[in-house]
């Protein structure tokens, strides 16, 4: 009894842990979407920065900003991950992983961009909150279905693969840069030398 | 509910109460040579509003009680009109186009990051800093290798320190623009660097609970910083200045101690005991012509804000006045010079509220300083003219150390300097432009022998003029001389650009 439980244990952690490449794909796709979003607001700010900094003081910042992509995407990961031993544990097609995670990270950052977008303005503070939670609700669940949906649609699937796919270059670009990063905001942390 | 009448029957009463005990550290402590220095800059406080300087509404009885054991420097300008500009030219004794802090959260040029007083001192001073705005917080992280008690600007305040700055102690300038400015800002137009930790954070913050609705009908104050609200009360952060006061007069090193406080900052909130003084007091101000760039604000609205203001500033002066009553009664004033000033002032007029911009006229440029040196116990009065550029070589001068040749700045007079009718004062807004190379565009102002040109190079063709007033026969700079005597005008813009210390390769 006691083994057939140990055996149910382990087949639902190690039996369901996505594929490497699911697992790298996926990935792919959230480092896409969170680098791109960082570079893309960055270039409102260069022109203020080279007002006052120079070109080490830039580098810094940027050296910041990768830094915390590199958390948040492994943060997003991580969710990921926990949403398949969560919400999608009845679901045993383990295959389907990538689909319904690249389908969860698309809609939960497009409903974070969409929405500091529209209410960047601090005169929409209150706006910001006054139907969140109408948002993220239509949102997961218009989510969770379509993850559901994405495994069986041959379209959907093509769509997703082709994306996740192409967007793994991003990790072999970004992922080194951030750790190079990381390690130019540990240097000016814990060294005098800066500045 | 307090009437303005009570209210200034009572501050009267508390006032002369306070003159009558205040002692003001009378004597020098015996065998000491080296004095302390605090100094207490409340944000956005103009001398045009304050009763010390001649404000109609009694709105300072308590620093006016402190003036009759101090120095008070009347004609007092700023070298800038917005935080970082201004701050930094105290800091550095030297004028904006030198030190080069001009853009929004700026940062002073690295050639000049040693002039401050935190490195001049140096380690024989036991130096504090609370920068309770988040642009001397970036301004002071410069120094912070000189700096031995440095506090946040949350500290005080009612909330827990959320900021990720603080993991950041070595490279605190730094972190401060990636993270306030670009990664996580709240305050901003921008949509942040980050999606998921700005998205978090944003929310996080919009979310905070808005702490002591009882006393305060419309919210507490808040510090405006860029990735955050920072919810406090004057009556506990001028507690922890007694508090940290209090633990550095415990040292055996004199002490420099710098309070950069936020109040009476914009959003104006004072306590609700004073939310009905002055008002229907029959106090209406003059109305002055809408200055061409401003975004014409209605005159009511101006009115009813800038009662607001006063109100605060009335606030702080009780807190004040408190403070330093205490101080005086465990003689923590001894051998102390305790300054109090600004930054720069406010403007609630032609159009327009609030500081910076384009906007140098007197409310904004005319700060107040008021300095006791240890053992006053007369007043004396100041009306040569001076310039928060001076504060720093006069300190340095008092502590006896050397005063570097870039500082722009004098000593004040009565303190080391004498009065010089014949200085030209300026002040810079050049937000627009780069750090490093030629000011296009920008405002410029200059004070003179009672005249003030203000000038505007790069806005002609928004429809801005140059403006010369005199000052001594119109205070209110209604009636424009720049045509009238443009003699004067053209002597005025020469000065100016001779003194102009611009990049020589640009």
């Amino acid at each position: 009894m006691i083994g057939k439980l140990r055996a149910g244990v382990l087949y639902m952690f190690t039996g369901r842990w996505p594929s490497g490449q699911g697992i790298l794909r996926t990935y792919g796709v959230i480092v896409f979407l969170l680098y791109s979003w960082t570079l893309l607001a960055s270039f409102y700010k260069l022109p203020s920065w080279m007002y006052f900094l120079d070109l080490y003081d830039i580098l810094s910042i940027y050296a910041y900003s990768f830094s915390a992509n590199l958390l948040e995407s492994l943060v997003l990961m991580a969710g990921a991950l926990l949403l398949e031993y969560t919400i999608f544990l009845p679901f045993r097609d383990r295959e389907g992983f990538q689909s319904r995670s690249v389908i969860m990270v698309i809609v939960v950052l497009a409903c974070i961009m969409t929405r500091l977008i529209l209410y960047r303005s601090p005169e929409k503070s209150m706006a910001f909150l006054q139907w969140e939670w109408v948002w993220w609700s239509l949102s997961l669940v218009g989510g969770y279905v379509m993850a559901l949906r994405a495994p069986r649609s041959r379209f959907l699937k093509s769509l997703i693969d082709g994306l996740a796919e192409r967007t793994v270059v991003f990790v072999y670009i970004y992922i080194p840069l951030s750790l190079l990063a990381l390690l130019m905001v540990l240097i000016r942390n814990i060294s005098w030398v800066v500045s | 509910m307090l009437s303005r009448r009570d209210f200034l029957k009572a501050a009267g009463i508390m006032a002369s109460a306070s003159i009558a005990s205040w002692k003001l550290g009378s004597h020098l402590s015996a065998g000491s040579t080296q004095p302390n220095f605090i100094i207490i800059l409340c944000d956005s406080l103009s001398a045009r509003h304050m009763s010390s300087y001649g404000y109609v509404r009694s709105t300072t009885p308590y620093l006016d009680a402190f003036s009759a054991y101090s120095t008070v420097f009347h004609n007092h300008y700023s070298a800038g009109n917005y935080t970082t500009t201004a701050t930094a030219s105290m800091l550095t004794g030297m004028l904006p186009w030198k030190h080069r802090a001009y853009n929004l959260g700026g940062l002073v040029r690295s050639d000049y990051v040693n002039v401050n007083p935190y490195t001049l001192l140096g380690p024989g001073y036991s130096r504090l800093a609370f920068p309770q705005n988040p642009f001397p917080d970036r301004l002071l992280s410069q120094y912070l290798q000189d700096i031995d008690r440095f506090l946040p600007p949350s500290t005080f305040s009612l909330q827990e320190d959320h900021s990720p700055l603080q993991l950041f102690d070595h490279d605190r300038a730094i972190a401060s623009v990636a993270l306030e400015d670009f990664l996580m800002p709240v305050q901003d137009n921008t949509v942040g660097g980050t999606a998921l930790f700005g998205y978090m954070n944003k929310h996080r913050v919009l979310t905070e609970p808005d702490y002591q609705k009882v006393t305060y009908r419309h919210g507490v104050p808040v510090i405006l910083e860029t990735w955050n609200l920072i919810s406090y009360l004057n009556e506990q952060v001028y507690h922890g200045l007694y508090s940290e006061l209090s633990q550095l007069a415990q040292g055996k090193l004199p002490y420099f101690a710098y309070f950069h406080l936020y109040s009476p900052h914009y959003p104006y909130r004072p306590r609700n005991d004073y939310q009905s003084l002055f008002q229907d007091d029959g106090y209406l101000p003059v109305v002055k012509p809408v200055h061409p760039l401003s975004p014409r604000i209605d005159e009511g609205y101006l009115m009813s804000q800038g009662t607001l203001y006063d109100r605060l500033i009335s606030q702080i002066d009780e807190e004040f006045g408190r403070l330093i009553a205490r101080l005086d009664k465990e003689g923590l004033l001894e051998n102390t010079y305790l300054i109090f000033t600004s930054d720069h002032g406010e403007l609630f007029e032609r159009g327009y509220l609030g500081h910076g911009e384009v906007y140098m006229y007197e409310p904004v440029l005319h700060i107040p300083l008021i300095i006791h040196a240890p053992g006053q116990l007369t007043r004396q009065d100041v009306f040569g003219p001076t310039s928060n550029i001076d504060l720093l070589p006069t300190l340095l001068s008092i502590a006896g150390r050397d005063i570097p040749a870039d500082v722009d700045g004098r000593l004040l007079p009565g303190l080391g300097g004498v009065v010089d009718e014949d200085r030209p004062l300026f002040s810079l807004y050049a937000a627009e432009n780069p750090s490093f190379g030629r000011i296009r565009k920008g405002v410029m102002a200059m004070k003179k022998r009672g005249y003030k040109l203000i000038t505007y190079p790069g806005y002609d063709a928004l429809g801005a003029v140059d403006e010369l007033y005199d000052l001594e026969n119109d205070p209110h700079e209604l009636r424009n001389l720049a045509v009238a005597d443009s003699a004067r005008l053209a002597a005025m813009k020469d000065e100016l650009r001779t003194h102009l210390d611009e990049p020589a390769n640009t």
